[in-house]
């Protein structure tokens, strides 16, 4: 059964180079969602609690990703998905306060296909170790 | 790392789809902030939403590999970033710098196919680096620059120590007034240490008895003293602006504020040469735009209404200044319809006030919170400004607002302001161990407590003082040290205006100069004290706010 | 392991923290990358942490004057080198009893935005770095009792720190 993935970011460029990142190799064949901002984003996780990773970009207008983190803390919404923050930069500081509102990991941009893969294995390793 | 060699490198057209678009309308707000802030506006809602686009260009060009746009990108953020946090350097010239920057970011993501020349990138960003640090090092750049002509120096000096110090032939330098912050704060210091020394001579004096050499060191202490309240005059005067610096915007919001109502309304202005130290009259603005507005808006009567009253079609408004045993008065007054007394006894009635015996106490009451008057909301004026605000901005300041009022003759506000913040002359007290300043200017007297001379009436304290019998208030009631109020050896009587009360301490320390330090606002709106100053032994002691204690009805 | 009175915030940490330190079988090694820097003090037998970044200075407790109608939670204004500091008591501020000043307190002086002030501790322990991966999110119960002050926790050495947010602990009621 292939994993399903969710990608938040407001950036149609974005989508298409996760696109390219998930069309080849390794992560070929598996099921990926978009969504173009924080909402939309909230409301196709609330959708898909088998979700196996989270890409969710910070910087969005209206809803940003530390907020998504904080709302879905808050309503207790699917805290087994692991979520991680997508951004530009971030202080030792930001990154502390995205793990606290409940982010699994960081990827920092410029990103290559080999990040994604690399946070999918631990992601899929994390899972397996939960259930086990 | 080149668009070949990036894995996304495919998706370049994409890219400039995305980008360039978001490059463009970058631009075309530059271009519109630049006319905004020429109008003097500070274009804040058109600033805002451009920090997320440049941070999605940088991000994108950052993925694609893309150094130039990006770094381009970056500085222009970081550039929006310090002109939104300082709305002063809103300008030409970071109007200028900006644009520049944007028609680099649209040409090099429209020609990002490319291998693009990264020199006009670089470049940018240097110019960027010393704009934002030109900020940054603010006083310390021109710590070179004195305040007087420098013709020492050698070297040339910067376009900017040149227009501070003016053209040679002129006697007039142009001096930034946080520079005159400084000087007084350093002055202040100075004089705090110069109360520091003086009580290690009264200590000595008190251990040795005093000696020839003490007596030395006193005179020139003293002398010291002297010479520090010499230059501290020098350095108030530096301050000082005329009022008529904030008077002359006034006949201009008139207008406006009289042509949108089908009114007619002239200013009339005098003493406009009276000095206000600069710090004061920024303050003071805001407060007499307030009244102004409510002058005009609410008290000056329709052409027509005034008509058939026997007034002149147009409505008059006056602004006065004088200066008044070392204070300055500045009398707001209009020939409207004067005060409402039903209304404001019927707001006084449902606000569940206690009503008061005269008018004039009566007219005081719209100093109250919760007292607009006023039953329409208009979109300039607003629902009649609380006179609260105005009120309690004018006590921060260390002045004192009247009201009179007659009806259908018009209003007077009167406004007794000190001449300035800094510096304060003032009698230290003791109660209960903890030690405030009066400021002398407001001390009337202080009288030796004796028994029974302070007598209980509706459980207020009253003395006969001069003939005239005064209310006297608990300083540690009054203060809240938390004490049961015991015998207290003296009483402090603080007058302003008419109005006095005594305040009973425990000891008298002295007089003292003190430097005025303003409430942190982290204290919140402590309301019978006005600021905190250090006393010559290091310590910390609050001010009183002897203008809002007498203004207030006390329960104590 | 404190002696100190129950409270179901402090009590739910220390069981949160024993829970963690019987979960070492983690995963995930704890990764070199991105760190804290951190001052930490003490309040009761608790250590908190704030970003260094923060922090100005830390002195000895001179004289701090009290201000007739301060807001809550301010003790008073102390002079700081000829500069007057708010001086916050964050002990009462956390719902603790005021601090009895020992030769141990300290202020530590932060600034938050364009404010400078002073918060009062009963001890500051050091200047800590540690690893982002050791931050976690502050447990249910801690932060229902604690409000929104506390924005994680970091176990770190066996030692347990609980992180503030100092703008949201310091935006005092009136």
């Amino acid at each position: 059964m292939p994993n399903t993935f969710l990608v938040v970011d407001d950036s149609k460029l974005h989508h298409q180079m996760y696109k390219v990142v998930f069309s080849r190799g390794a992560l070929a064949g598996n099921t990926v969602y978009y969504a173009m901002n924080g909402r939309e984003g909230y409301d196709r996780l609330a959708a898909h609690p088998e979700l196996t990773l989270v890409f969710l970009d910070l910087n969005m207008p209206e809803m940003n990703g530390l907020e998504v983190l904080e709302r879905r803390r808050s309503e207790k919404l699917h805290l087994h998905v692991p979520i991680v923050l997508v951004t530009t930069e971030s202080t030792a500081a930001d990154e502390a306060r995205g793990r606290a509102a409940g982010a699994w990991d960081y990827l920092r941009k410029p990103f290559q296909p080999a990040d994604v893969e690399r946070l999918v294995s631990r992601a899929l390793a994390h899972a397996a170790s939960r259930s086990a | 790392m080149t668009t070949e060699e990036n894995a996304f490198g495919e998706l370049i057209q994409d890219y400039i789809v995305e980008c360039l678009p978001l490059a463009e309308q970058v631009g075309d707000a530059f271009v519109q902030l630049e006319r905004r802030w020429q109008e003097g506006d500070a274009g804040d809602e058109l600033l805002a939403p451009l920090k997320g686009r440049l941070h999605t260009i940088k991000g994108n060009s950052a993925m694609m590999g893309l150094d130039s746009p990006q770094s381009v990108a970056h500085a222009l953020e970081d550039v929006c970033a310090l002109l939104h946090a300082d709305p002063a350097r809103r300008n030409d010239e970071a109007a200028a710098l900006l644009i520049r920057g944007s028609g680099l970011l649209i040409e090099l993501v429209r020609t990002a196919v490319q291998k693009p020349n990264p020199r006009p990138a670089a470049q940018f960003v240097k110019v960027v680096r010393t704009f934002l640090d030109r900020r940054r090092s603010g006083r310390g750049a021109t710590k070179r620059t004195g305040l007087l002509l420098e013709r020492r120096r050698t070297d040339r000096p910067s376009p900017e120590q040149v227009a501070e110090a003016g053209d040679s032939s002129s006697s007039v330098v142009r001096v930034d007034f946080r520079r005159l912050d400084a000087m007084l704060e350093v002055l202040g210091e100075g004089m705090i240490e110069q109360a520091a020394v003086a009580e290690l001579y009264r200590g000595l004096a008190r251990k040795m008895g005093v000696t020839n050499e003490l007596a030395d060191l006193d005179r020139a202490l003293t002398s010291l003293q002297k010479t520090l309240k010499r230059l501290e005059g020098i350095v108030m005067e530096t301050r000082l602006l005329p009022v008529s610096a904030v008077f002359d915007r006034f006949p201009r919001l008139v207008r406006e504020l009289a042509q949108a109502r089908q009114k007619r309304v002239q200013v009339v202005t005098s003493g406009g040469d009276i000095p206000l130290d600069k710090a004061v009259l920024d303050r003071l603005s805001e407060p007499l735009v307030h009244l102004i507005t409510n002058s005009v808006v609410h008290g000056i009567e329709s052409a027509d209404e005034r008509g058939r009253g026997g007034k002149p079609a147009e409505g008059t408004l006056g602004l006065r200044a004088s200066s008044e045993s070392g204070r300055v008065v500045i009398r707001l007054s209009d020939d409207g319809r004067g005060l409402d007394d039903s209304k404001i006894l019927a707001k006084a009635r449902s606000l569940g006030l206690e009503i008061p015996a005269d008018t004039a106490q009566l007219h005081s009451l719209i100093f109250l919170p919760g007292f607009s008057t006023a039953d329409r909301v208009s979109s300039l004026a607003g629902r009649g400004i609380g006179l609260d605000v105005v009120a309690n901005t004018v006590h921060e300041l260390g002045g004192t607002i009247e009201v009179e009022s007659r009806p259908g003759r018009g209003v007077t506000f009167t406004l007794n302001l000190p001449l300035t913040l800094a510096i304060l002359r003032s009698l230290i007290v003791e109660v209960d161990r903890e030690r405030y300043a009066v400021p002398l200017s407001h001390v009337a007297a202080t009288v030796r407590n004796e028994v029974d001379m302070i007598h209980q009436v509706n459980q207020k304290g009253v003395a006969l003082w001069r003939g005239d019998l005064i209310h006297v208030s608990d300083g540690g009631a009054l203060l809240g040290t938390g004490s049961a109020s015991s015998f207290r050896r003296f009483y402090v009587v603080i007058s302003m205006g008419n109005r006095r009360r005594g305040i009973l301490v425990d000891r008298l320390i002295g007089h003292q100069d003190i430097v005025v330090k303003s409430l942190d606002p982290t204290l919140g709106r402590p309301e019978v004290i006005s600021g905190t100053t250090i006393l010559g032994d290091g310590k910390v002691a609050c001010i009183l706010d002897t203008a809002r204690i007498l203004d207030q009805r006390m329960s104590a | 392991m404190s002696a100190t009175p129950a409270r179901s915030g402090a009590d739910a940490l220390l069981q949160f923290a024993d829970e963690l330190q019987q979960q070492s079988s983690s995963a995930e090694a704890p990764s070199v990358g991105p760190e804290l820097h951190l001052v930490t003090f003490a309040l009761d037998r608790e250590e908190f942490g704030i970003p260094i970044g923060q922090v100005r200075e830390v002195t000895r407790v001179t004289e701090i004057t009290r201000v007739p109608q301060a807001r809550r939670h301010v003790r008073g204004v102390t002079n700081l080198r000829g500069r007057i500091l708010a001086v916050v008591e964050i002990r009462s501020r956390m719902g603790l009893s005021p601090a009895e000043i020992t030769p141990r307190s300290r202020v530590v002086v932060v600034g938050i935005h364009d404010r400078t002030l002073g918060i009062l501790v009963d001890g500051v322990s050091q200047v800590v770095k540690l690893p982002v991966s050791t931050v976690a999110p502050a447990p249910e119960e801690v932060l229902s009792a604690s409000a929104d002050y506390i924005t994680g926790v970091a176990r770190w050495n066996s030692r347990l720190i609980i992180l503030l947010d100092l703008e949201k602990l310091l935006l005092l009621p009136d």
